[in-house]
């Protein structure tokens, strides 16, 4: 009973909407899908499937390239009759579904995608994966094939892996892997602190992250494929990798080799670094911006924490936000800089940190958030998806914008609270 | 320091177990006086050693931690309060004491759980960075002194109040042989 409720509240907390602040006029038809099971009775797990099944329609629904009830038919798989009522609901696109496990005993869905009103077979996949738990990338790639399939904006990034920190308690923290929706978790690293992890690479083999666990902060490399770590550095007071370049080969790091938090480009081949900013105060947070030729960093020169822009050769800095009075943490696609701002000095509203969007190009400035503390922006690798840290109350969740739709999921974490995370 | 690292593949998945174990029931009998020796080992008279008439270095280290003062600061600040002076003099003379001066001074800079967590480490350093630099002012070896930041990462209450926040706005000591 007890694990019934819990799922209903997962459920009803899963998939939330927050608030929005800006309509957007779609410019494309949105069809109406529903989802068939044709799962065989034993064939699976019946919680696994409903899982499953839950996840898949959240899915959709997040891609907001589809309309989606959360009613689940039931029918044959070789069967590609349409049912009258599918029909009577006036909907388009019918997916179905069937799962089962395959001789290697790994977990497989077929997958079918019918026109509802000719009932014409419109394709025909199957999706594997080797260990039941994964479950949930099922979901996302199918749910990325149908979304590829009616044209809309891809949705690639449903299938990335989140890398995140999380605090246990006072000294402890875990540096763990998940799907977008937490559903899937793997603990990577454990005991003693361990934050700020960053990828390492485009293809998510492996990632850095700061160890507290020796007298200095470390930098370590983790390859999850081989199961190495490699030392990158080490120094007093901070050491944080903040981005890496395309290529891979380049890191902007927060350093303070005397004691002052400057931001440094770090030659991964070379082993050299070299400080980029050079102000007595706090310098943090660089991010790579226009082709890599200057980056965008939070300090405190003008008396608190802001958004600046330099090259990264060049001596001139430029201040790039001239709203609020508290922008202490940001990140950077293309034109676009989202960052977080302090609403007020009053600790105990509901409303103490909100997330902004600006173009570096024009006047541009979207509110994305209205409640609690959104800390820790990160962009997909597309301009339409942000990922965020959300506080709110005690409790810590991962929230995802999709801003053409203008919606924003959230997805909490079961125990801990998030540090910092990548995308 | 305890570290693991789990280092399967990421398609594998980490299970986990729980156990309960049942509590045996124990019967107290009063011990025979037979007069045997139980430990040969320890059959001749002990008498103290040096190591247990001096206080170990752990002992050392813990009262020292005990008798430095912590340094608050004001919410998103990191210069030195003025009602902060009398403790970072405090802490002076105490560094430059006959019992601390065999160590290293960590100067670990903490934060409240507000703000933005890699701007909160940074704050955390220029706080322990400010502590350092009155006490090099008030005599202490600034070679001696390595500084530290755990942003909001090592509270000392976990409570969501104001004056929960105060506490965990501050630098605290910890000490270090040389040779660590």
């Amino acid at each position: 009973m007890k694990k019934l409720l819990l799922l209903v509240i997962f459920s009803v907390l899963a998939f939330s909407y927050d608030a929005t602040i800006e309509v957007v006029k779609k410019g494309f038809h949105v069809p109406k899908i529903a989802i068939e099971d044709s799962t065989s009775p034993s064939a699976v797990e019946d919680k696994l499937k409903n899982k499953f099944l839950k996840l898949l329609i959240g899915d959709i629904k997040v891609t907001s390239h589809f309309q989606i009830g959360d009613i689940v038919y039931r029918g044959d798989y070789n069967d590609d009759t349409i049912d009258s009522s599918i029909l009577e609901s006036k909907i388009e696109l019918l997916l179905k579904c069937k799962l089962e496990y395959d001789s290697k005993h790994r977990l497989v869905a077929s997958v079918k995608l019918l026109n509802a009103k000719s009932s014409n077979q419109i394709f025909e996949k199957f999706y594997a994966v080797s260990k039941k738990e994964r479950y949930p990338f099922l979901a996302h790639k199918i749910t990325i094939d149908i979304n590829d399939y009616i044209g809309a904006p891809p949705v690639k990034w449903m299938e990335r892996l989140i890398v995140f920190s999380k605090y246990i308690s006072k000294g402890r923290s875990s540096i763990v892997i998940a799907d977008y929706t937490l559903s899937f978790q793997k603990t990577i690293v454990e005991g003693g602190l361990n934050v700020f992890p960053k990828w390492a690479n485009e293809k998510q083999t492996a990632f850095y992250y700061t160890s507290y666990n020796t007298l200095l902060p470390t930098l370590y490399k983790i390859d999850l494929y081989s199961g190495t770590r490699t030392k990158i550095l080490s120094g007093s007071g901070m050491v944080v990798c903040s981005d890496v370049s395309k290529d891979g080969r380049k890191l902007l790091l927060t350093l303070a080799p005397n004691d002052q938090p400057d931001i440094y480009l770090y030659n991964l081949d070379t082993k050299t670094k070299e400080r980029i900013t050079k102000y007595s105060g706090i310098d943090v947070s660089g991010n790579f911006i226009d082709n890599e030729q200057r980056i965008v960093f939070i300090s405190d020169r003008l008396g608190y924490p802001n958004v600046f822009a330099k090259d990264i050769h060049g001596d001139r800095v430029e201040q790039m936000i001239y709203h609020g009075r508290n922008n202490s943490s940001c990140s950077a696609f293309g034109k676009y800089i989202v960052y977080s701002s302090r609403e007020t000095n009053s600790a105990f509203g509901d409303n103490t940190f909100n997330l902004y969007l600006i173009s570096t190009q024009t006047d541009f400035i979207r509110k994305l958030t209205a409640t609690g503390k959104n800390l820790f922006p990160r962009f997909a690798d597309t301009d339409d998806t942000i990922i965020f840290i959300k506080h709110y109350k005690k409790e810590s969740a991962l929230g995802i914008i999709r801003l053409n739709a203008n919606k924003t999921y959230l997805f909490p974490l079961k125990g801990g609270k998030i540090q910092s995370l990548d995308w | 320091m305890r570290k693991t690292i789990l280092f399967s593949t990421i398609l594998s998945i980490a299970i986990f177990t729980g156990c309960s174990q049942k509590a045996q029931e124990v019967t107290m009998t009063a011990p025979e006086k037979t007069g045997e020796i139980v430990d040969q080992k320890v059959s001749s008279t002990v008498t103290p050693s040096a190591s247990e008439t001096i206080v170990s270095e752990e002992e050392k280290i813990a009262k020292l931690k005990e008798e430095a003062k912590k340094i608050y600061f004001d919410f998103d600040k990191y210069n030195i309060r003025p009602d902060m002076v009398p403790n970072i003099e405090a802490d002076a003379k105490l560094f430059n004491s006959d019992d601390a001066k065999p160590y290293a001074i960590k100067v670990e800079g903490n934060c409240d759980e507000w703000g933005t967590d890699e701007y909160n480490y940074a704050l955390g350093l220029k706080r322990a960075k400010s502590v350092k630099d009155a006490l090099a002012t008030n005599g202490v070896e600034p070679n001696r002194m390595v500084v530290i930041s755990y942003g909001e990462s090592n509270p000392v209450c976990t409570e969501h109040t104001k004056e929960c926040w105060r506490q965990n706005r501050r630098v605290e000591f910890d000490f270090l042989k040389n040779n660590q």
